[in-house]
């Protein structure tokens, strides 16, 4: 079953945007839009929202850079590490837990460090890995939204974020346990 | 509450980085000023005007560890290196450090003078009598400030990651936001966001069922649930346009927004494929079992995230925000 539920995903990513352009495209010629123009029209502000995101995302990713650099991120792992045991996390999975939502690569290179010391089908390898799927990187994702329409008060969009993180982190501890324990 | 954190995240990362400093001034772990004895096997000795000799340094890993004061090493070090003396008796020895070079030295380069070179001065050096090797006690330059430095290179880095990663967007954003011109034109997104208007009016209740803010939140989202990242950006980006028309409050997030981003940082995607390729490389015997759990973990995220989301903007403090 499960092999079947990842090739049929598998299968449905590939040919999802090829499909995709079939669809858009054909559906116009359809309703007799005038495709090419249209396109052009509409891809024209392309330029535009990708340098309008470059302040934001600058403040964010340097903000970002510098707190991974100092070793803030050691310091805080040892005052949180006692605490990851009561929840039944295993103080190495720390690191992944509170690097996913401030930095894609760096959570990428945390998991597959984590991956080549215990092994991908150890119980840290997985719960590394699940909790990589569990969430986005939120900061970045915070950044590049609010960015595009020039957005500078986001009300409740932080919170919401972390505790969509926090929900996340430990959803994916409690199901790694339950099942792979 | 993102300026405190952006604050936070720079005031945080310096006064650490400081910390730091301060630590390895105290304990020095870097041995600066104090010298490394070692033997030098050499390969080429002087010729002519230039007095350089050029060998292995090796040092037993012991020696090492007993050294820098920890288990840095388990293997011997074998190190080429350089020995040149100038004109007025002074000598001084250069390594190149690649990756065969012991992780200390690799560490120490990359906060000195230059990234690839270890530079030392030579304060004793004499040659055996056979010519093949030679005992020589080296200071190597001072190491210090490590983590400022740090810190500094990662501002200047990530500013530039930025405006890569933007620059990058151009391309794939233009594509994508003709294709949805073209869909919008020919009446396509309408359809789908006449199928879905039962969900969309619930989670977005702010938002006109028609309006075309849902159709690029329905394709941002089943572009996310499939893992099309180059697709799912634009398409977002292209939602946020859109949502912000209806903004009363130019430069505030609204309802809308908050609840849209709270569905795309959960990250619900049916195919986790970075984290399957890792654990693929890595030799899992199974790599999809994580698919059913990141699943549960995304789920999740969302469901929290639009729940929170939800009660969050009926705070007195975020409604009075949006009053225009």
């Amino acid at each position: 079953m499960g092999e079947f539920l990842k090739n049929l995903v598998e299968v449905i990513s590939f040919i999802a945007i090829p499909l995709m352009f079939l669809l858009f495209l054909g559906w116009g010629l359809i309703k007799k839009v005038k495709v090419y123009e249209v396109f052009v029209e509409g891809a024209k502000d392309g330029f535009n929202v990708a340098i309008r995101i470059i302040p934001y995302l600058v403040a964010m990713l340097a903000a970002i850079g510098i707190f991974r650099a100092s070793g803030a991120m050691e310091l805080l792992i040892t005052v949180l590490a006692p605490v990851t045991g009561l929840i039944g996390m295993p103080p190495e999975t720390l690191p992944m837990a509170l690097m996913r939502p401030l930095s894609g690569s760096g959570s990428l290179g945390i998991m597959t460090e984590l991956m080549k010391v215990h092994g991908p089908d150890s119980l840290i390898g997985i719960m590394a890995s699940t909790m990589y799927g569990s969430s986005e990187t939120t900061f970045y994702v915070l950044a590049v939204y609010f960015g595009t329409v020039s957005i500078k008060n986001t009300r409740h969009a932080v919170p919401t974020g972390i505790i969509a993180d926090v929900a996340g982190m430990l959803a994916a501890v409690w199901i790694v346990n339950l099942l792979f324990r | 509450m993102l300026n405190y954190i952006w604050i936070g995240l720079i005031l945080i990362g310096l006064f650490v980085a400081v910390g730091n400093d301060i630590i390895d001034e105290v304990q020095n772990p870097y041995r600066n000023g104090e010298p490394f004895v070692s033997t030098v096997l050499l390969k080429k000795a002087p010729s002519g005007i230039r007095q350089t000799w050029e060998g292995d340094l090796v040092a037993p890993p012991d020696y090492f560890n007993g050294f820098y004061g920890t288990q840095r090493t388990q293997e011997p070090i074998r190190q080429p290196a350089v020995i040149s003396k100038s004109a007025d008796g002074t000598a001084s020895l250069t390594m190149n450090i690649t990756d065969a070079s012991p992780a200390w030295w690799r560490e120490m380069a990359k906060s000195a003078g230059s990234k690839e070179r270890l530079l030392g001065r030579v304060v004793e050096f004499s040659v055996s009598e056979d010519q093949t090797s030679a005992r020589v006690q080296v200071v190597f330059e001072s190491i210090r400030f490590v983590k400022l430095k740090a810190v500094t290179q990662a501002a200047l880095d990530y500013a530039a990651i930025a405006v890569n990663i933007a620059l990058g967007l151009i391309g794939i954003m233009a594509l994508w936001l003709g294709m949805m011109k073209v869909a919008e034109e020919a009446g396509l997104l309408q359809v789908l966001t006449r199928i879905l208007t039962p969900v969309t009016k619930r989670l977005f209740p702010d938002v006109p069922p028609d309006h075309p803010a849902v159709g690029a939140i329905i394709m941002n989202i089943a572009a996310n649930m499939l893992g099309l990242s180059n697709a799912a950006t634009p398409l977002g980006l292209k939602a946020m346009e859109e949502l912000n028309k209806l903004n009363p409050k130019v430069g505030t997030a609204t309802n809308a927004m908050v609840t849209f981003l709270a569905i795309n940082t959960g990250g619900l995607i049916l195919l986790p494929a970075t984290a399957i390729a890792v654990r693929a490389a890595a030799g899992s015997s199974n790599p999809g079992i994580i698919i059913g759990t990141s699943i549960v973990g995304a789920g999740c995220a969302t469901i929290a995230g639009i729940a929170a989301s939800k009660l969050l903007q009926r705070l007195p403090r975020y409604k009075k925000a949006m009053e225009v």
